[in-house]
């Protein structure tokens, strides 16, 4: 096995373990395992941005190579970004397909306003591409949401109850049994957050049964999110399991013995510092005396 | 009777360390010691697994990988089942990812599956077109014009010089969608604007998180079914017939749940005796 392969093998145990590490109390393990992810995120993350959309999508559109091939000479301006870096824009234009759009300088400079907003002083500018994305955003999602959460929701909901074609009661499979309860929860459900009226009556009572289905629906999320956690954890220990063997040198059952000795020596010396300084505090207090 | 309520008070009162450490425990036994429990597949698994029996072979599936490393042990092993059943019928298989680390995932499960088990042949037999920033603009723009997002794969090579990418302009272009999702953008994006304004049926393997979001559309007729966590990607391994990770966690995931069901019901047992006694005095 290749030495890099190992050398991770060993990183993830100790970057596992350091996480684990917070369920019995916080500590520099966890501190550098947490930063350490988020600091690898956000540098991965805009990499990828970069390279994936701003490199090929936005400048492959304002210096595409189709546009300046070896005929034709590129402008000052590129010439000058390919002398800071050729790898982002390369000799002769940037060759990912695109036809020039002119029109791109809008988002390039929607962009560079809202890193404006590092500078205090101007950082208003950055307001014009925040409207923008969320302009665009609500736009969007506003139609998404009404064809498919309400309009196709409604669907679904609508029906029929008594339809003889289907049995009376199934677990599983359509009944009228099953469309009653759709129905009955969805109306019970939505009344419950009708609040123009006292919830007393029938409409307390109705609301009362669109509680337990609204409980019913939170216990089942709260059933699904222990499951979700629990798979994630099978997953590390199966990792775990797997870096314990003697190809990974046992990687697992090193690190896990180092963490734990560290830790209880760490708490040891507290305990340590505790009751020294509880002496010190008894004896000034006899002083005093 | 005082005596059975003292020690239902003393669970009660447990650090709450001690339950990490019984869970561990209990996790890690099965891993190592399988039992080998029976595995259902349900409706909404069979659904996704009868429906790309369905497709005629030689199809186009588009399998968008939106999850990270985070949610690997419940998301991979669905991608890595559905591209089996894929390769396996002959269907032409076009991979995009909303998520920047879905990336490295669909690249571990082409490695795995397309490379290795069924020796398939890149802008042929799959294409693997990578990440787009924008999240549901993406999926916008993959129903109106893919061309214009992706004029280059992940591997920087030009779309219109790849075989696969012959035809393919638009969501509309594709005969099936499955997405293999762990949240924002994901699965409920790529039904709001590709799926249901298209009606190019759809399929979903999703985290457990997700699955009561998620289910709601399946049962509106919106998606053809839901691979419900590791459970649901434990019974694609037993439809598909070739067992994974998610059948040998499944044990673990058995064990567990009773063990936390357990302690719901001691820490439910000693919060009434507590209440009782503090009504009481």
């Amino acid at each position: 096995m290749e030495f890099s392969t190992i050398l991770g093998a060993w990183v993830a145990v100790f970057l596992t373990l350091g996480i684990f590490s917070y369920l019995y109390k916080d500590n520099p393990f966890y501190k550098f395992a947490e930063h350490l992810f988020v600091g690898v995120s956000a540098g991965y993350w805009t990499a990828i941005f970069f390279w994936t959309q701003i490199q090929p999508n936005l400048f492959g559109r304002l210096f595409p190579a189709k546009v300046y091939g070896p005929d034709s000479d590129t402008p000052f301006i590129y010439n000058l970004l390919s002398f800071i870096s050729s790898s982002v824009f390369p000799e002769g234009g940037i060759d990912k397909g695109h036809d020039q759009h002119f029109i791109y300088l809008i988002p390039l400079a929607l962009g560079m306003m809202m890193l404006l907003s590092l500078i205090p002083s101007i950082n208003w500018f950055a307001r014009w591409g925040i409207a923008y994305t969320v302009g665009m955003a609500a736009g969007l999602r506003a139609y998404g949401y009404l064809n498919s959460n309400v309009i196709g929701q409604v669907k679904g909901t609508a029906v029929n109850i008594f339809n003889s074609s289907l049995p009376f009661f199934s677990l599983s499979e359509p009944s009228i049994f099953n469309n009653m309860i759709i129905i009955v929860g969805t109306i019970c459900g939505l009344l419950y957050f009708y609040f123009s009226k006292e919830h007393t009556g029938i409409l307390g009572k109705a609301s009362k049964v669109g509680i337990y289905f609204l409980m019913i629906s939170f216990g089942a999320s709260f059933g699904f999110a222990v499951m979700g956690r629990i798979s994630l954890l099978i997953g590390r220990f199966n990792d775990l399991i797997k870096f314990s063997s003697t190809e990974y040198y046992h990687a697992t059952i090193w690190v896990l013995i180092a963490v734990i000795a560290i830790l209880g020596y760490a708490s040891y010396l507290e305990k340590e510092n505790k009751s020294q300084i509880a002496d010190t505090d008894q004896g000034s207090v006899q002083e005093e005396e | 009777m005082s005596k059975i309520q003292d020690t239902f008070l003393k669970i009660g009162s447990i650090d709450r360390r001690w339950i990490f450490l019984i869970i561990a425990a209990v996790v890690i036994v099965p891993l190592i010691f399988p039992v080998g429990l029976p595995i259902r597949p349900t409706d909404t698994t069979k659904n996704v697994y009868d429906s790309i029996e369905k497709l005629p072979a030689g199809s186009k599936v588009l399998l968008s990988v939106e999850y990270s490393p985070s949610t690997r042990p419940e998301n991979h092993p669905m991608t890595i089942s559905i591209l089996r059943h894929l390769f396996k019928n002959n269907h032409k298989v076009f991979i995009t990812c909303l998520w920047p680390d879905g990336q490295f995932m669909a690249q571990d499960a082409i490695n795995q599956v397309a490379k290795q088990e069924f020796n398939k042949t890149y802008g042929v037999d799959y294409v693997f077109l990578g990440f787009r920033p924008g999240n549901e603009a993406v999926v916008k723009g993959i129903v109106s014009n893919l061309r214009k997002l992706y004029t280059v794969d992940v591997y920087q090579k030009k779309i219109d010089e790849i075989p696969l990418m012959n035809g393919i302009n638009n969501f509309k272009d594709f005969d099936f969608l499955f997405s293999s999702s762990a949240g924002f953008p994901g699965t409920i994006e790529w039904v709001q604007y590709a799926s249901d304004p298209t009606g190019i049926p759809m399929a979903s393997g999703v985290t457990s998180i997700q699955v009561n979001e998620v289910m709601p559309y399946v049962q509106a007729g919106q998606m053809v079914g839901v691979l419900a966590g590791m459970p649901g990607a434990a019974e694609y391994e037993a439809l598909i017939n070739q067992k994974g990770s998610a059948t040998s966690g499944m044990d673990a995931q058995s064990v567990a749940h009773l063990v936390i069901v357990l302690f719901i019901i001691l820490g439910n047992v000693s919060f009434f005796i507590e209440r009782n006694r503090s009504k009481k005095y």
